[in-house]
């Protein structure tokens, strides 16, 4: 028989173990122990801390209690983690809340389209008027508010698709109305060199300066579709059921779950999307049945119409490789999105300030400890998320995304 | 108080828009119709995702709730009628499959199934197949029981006639043959 307890001669250790005794487990040992099933079900919260401390404590046990772990979710058949869960309802109901207020709110002027983005939002109902967000740091307090609700409808969709499409699809009239309350949000990164974006689908998008997303009314809720003009940098959620499309000048870009880089601002000759990882077809408007497959390190090239000259005209589409610098042996196209980060033995608080900074994003604390977490090391991410989960690898802590704002918690 | 009349005191607290009671009932409940849905759809991630909705469903309407005697009952059912809306919605260009989901509505699948369809690597696939043959019945039994079902030893002991230890015993043998073709 091989209980632990046999061993030595002590009782069965089924519930919560003595601290020194778990160095001596061997994998099975920890998996059939109770108080470790608790743990990982997360429905304890003295079980939560216990092992906790002790994985913590017990750096070199990690492989053990990773595939202990691993073992125990397959057999568990993915149950989930209750603290986790239930984060998310309690997310969902902020953001919900959050979206009834900004639904009841009257306030938020709706502005007709500026002339300048009529030509990027033709994919819109001409009669839903288009809400856009202007940023830098030079506007009135008001547009702020503004800013911080329209993007804050935005990132509300998800819920929306809960709890308006799937549920409720007979009540068109709640439907409608939010609809046409969150129709063509609109945003622009204007002189900053970068902005982050995170997607109500949690894509995450970086805007080059003077750059325009259009998201679609729908955005989230049918299919994911949104207007580009400038340029931006694509990691995508893989989501099956809703395809994730670009429009960007004359061409269609569709996504199934990928990272990629569309330039297109439209003063340029060409319009170039290069992808880095996954699949994306791209087609022009006029030819829609006509899709180029791109392939991970290859990128794509339109030539406006302006500068076509003839033999170009019958072959419009130009697949390169992507063009890799000699020095660093990273991709051109990404370099103003590539972030290398040297740290030296420094706070999170003064990595988060310079993550901020390169991203264009706003990263709080919701907890005064993690602050004084110290990091060292070089790295290169691409986005914000990366590096963040970058850093989590070293040493642990949590962050949420909240409208566009990442906080960082224990 | 057995959990279902407090899940009773919860719901009535919900009605009133009592926030902090929706969340007792989710931790009370969260399991339980997890497991449930499950059986009827191993896409773990979709049936996750449908429990945080129904509750967000709950909140929106708090006060348009009706009073509920059997609210575990209530909640498996609405889920339920949740999943299947999305699993045909999902599948809608397979018509095929929309009619099996239909027409064997009430099979549940079994926690094999359940176990080895929730994966999506082939190779654990193949492994967990494997390794899932190599036990005895008895053992595939306590396993749901311990694992699946989330009973401790003393609840496994009851349910199954046998000692703790034996129970012990069972499982932890069971557990080290999984591992071995599992690694």
């Amino acid at each position: 028989m091989n209980y632990p307890g046999k061993k030595t001669g002590k009782p069965l250790c089924i519930s919560k173990p003595r601290l020194m005794d778990i160095q001596n487990y061997k994998v099975e040992d920890i998996i059939c122990n109770e108080s470790f099933q608790r743990y990982c079900l997360g429905s304890n919260k003295e079980d939560i801390q216990f092992w906790e401390n002790w994985i913590k404590d017990n750096p070199l046990q990690f492989a053990v209690i990773s595939e202990a772990k691993h073992i125990f979710s397959v057999l568990n058949a993915n149950q989930g983690n209750l603290p986790v869960q239930l984060n998310q309802l309690k997310d969902g109901i902020i953001r919900f809340e959050m979206l009834k207020e900004a639904l009841g709110h009257t306030t938020y002027q709706h502005s007709e389209q500026p002339a300048q983005t009529r030509q990027t939002t033709h994919t819109q109902d001409p009669e839903t008027g288009t809400r856009y967000i202007a940023t830098g740091n030079h506007q009135p307090p008001t547009r702020r508010i503004l800013k911080y609700a329209v993007s804050m409808a935005a990132s509300l969709l998800l819920v929306l698709s809960a709890v308006y499409y799937y549920t409720r699809p007979s009540q068109t009239i709640d439907k409608a109305k939010t609809k046409a309350t969150l129709a063509g949000t609109v945003i622009r990164s204007g002189n900053e060199p970068r902005k982050t974006v995170v997607l109500p689908d949690g894509s995450i998008v970086i805007l080059r300066s003077n750059t325009t997303i259009t998201l679609a009314s729908d955005f989230n809720l049918v299919n994911r579709e949104l207007v580009l003009s400038g340029e931006a940098f694509f990691d995508v959620t893989h989501h099956k059921d809703h395809p994730f499309t670009v429009h960007a000048g004359k061409i269609n870009i569709e996504v199934l779950g990928t990272v990629f880089n569309v330039n297109a601002y439209p003063a340029n000759a060409n319009t170039e999307t290069s992808l880095f990882r996954g699949k994306v077809a791209v087609s022009k408007n006029d030819h829609p049945d006509q899709k180029v497959i791109l392939t991970p390190n290859m990128k794509l090239i339109l030539a406006n119409e302006t500068t076509v000259s003839e033999p170009v005209k019958h072959n419009p589409f130009r697949i390169e490789s992507m063009a890799v610098d000699s020095v660093s042996h990273k991709a051109r196209e990404i370099a103003w999105v590539r972030n290398r980060l040297k740290i030296e033995d420094e706070s999170l608080l003064t990595i988060a300030d310079k993550l901020q900074k390169w991203y264009g994003i706003e990263i709080s604390f919701a907890d005064e400890q993690v602050k004084t977490y110290r990091y060292s090391g070089t790295f290169e991410s691409e986005t914000v998320v990366k590096a963040l989960e970058a850093l989590q690898l070293s040493y642990p802590f949590n962050f949420q995304i909240r409208k566009d704002t990442i906080v960082i918690s224990k | 108080m057995n959990e279902e009349e407090q899940n009773i005191l919860y719901w009535d607290g919900l009605r009133k828009g009592d926030k902090q009671a929706l969340f007792q009932l989710y931790n009370n409940t969260y399991f339980h119709l997890v497991r449930f849905g499950l059986k009827i759809s191993p896409d773990d991630e979709l049936v996750k995702d449908s429990v945080t909705q129904l509750f967000l469903q709950l909140w929106d309407k708090h006060g348009r709730l009706n009073e509920v005697t059997h609210v575990r009952a209530y909640l498996f059912t609405s889920l339920k009628r949740m999943l299947l809306d999305k699993l045909a919605c999902h599948s809608r260009t397979d018509a095929a499959i929309i009619k099996l989901q239909y027409k064997e509505e009430d099979v549940e699948l079994s926690y094999e199934e359940i176990i080895i369809r929730v994966q999506h690597d082939d190779e654990l696939r193949n492994k967990l197949h494997k390794a899932m043959e190599q036990l005895t019945p008895k053992q595939k039994e306590l396993i749901r029981l311990m694992f699946f079902e989330g009973l401790s030893y003393k609840q496994v002991a009851e349910q199954t006639s046998q000692s703790i230890k034996t129970a012990y015993n069972t499982i932890y043998n069971a557990i080290k043959s999984l591992r071995t073709i599992l690694k």
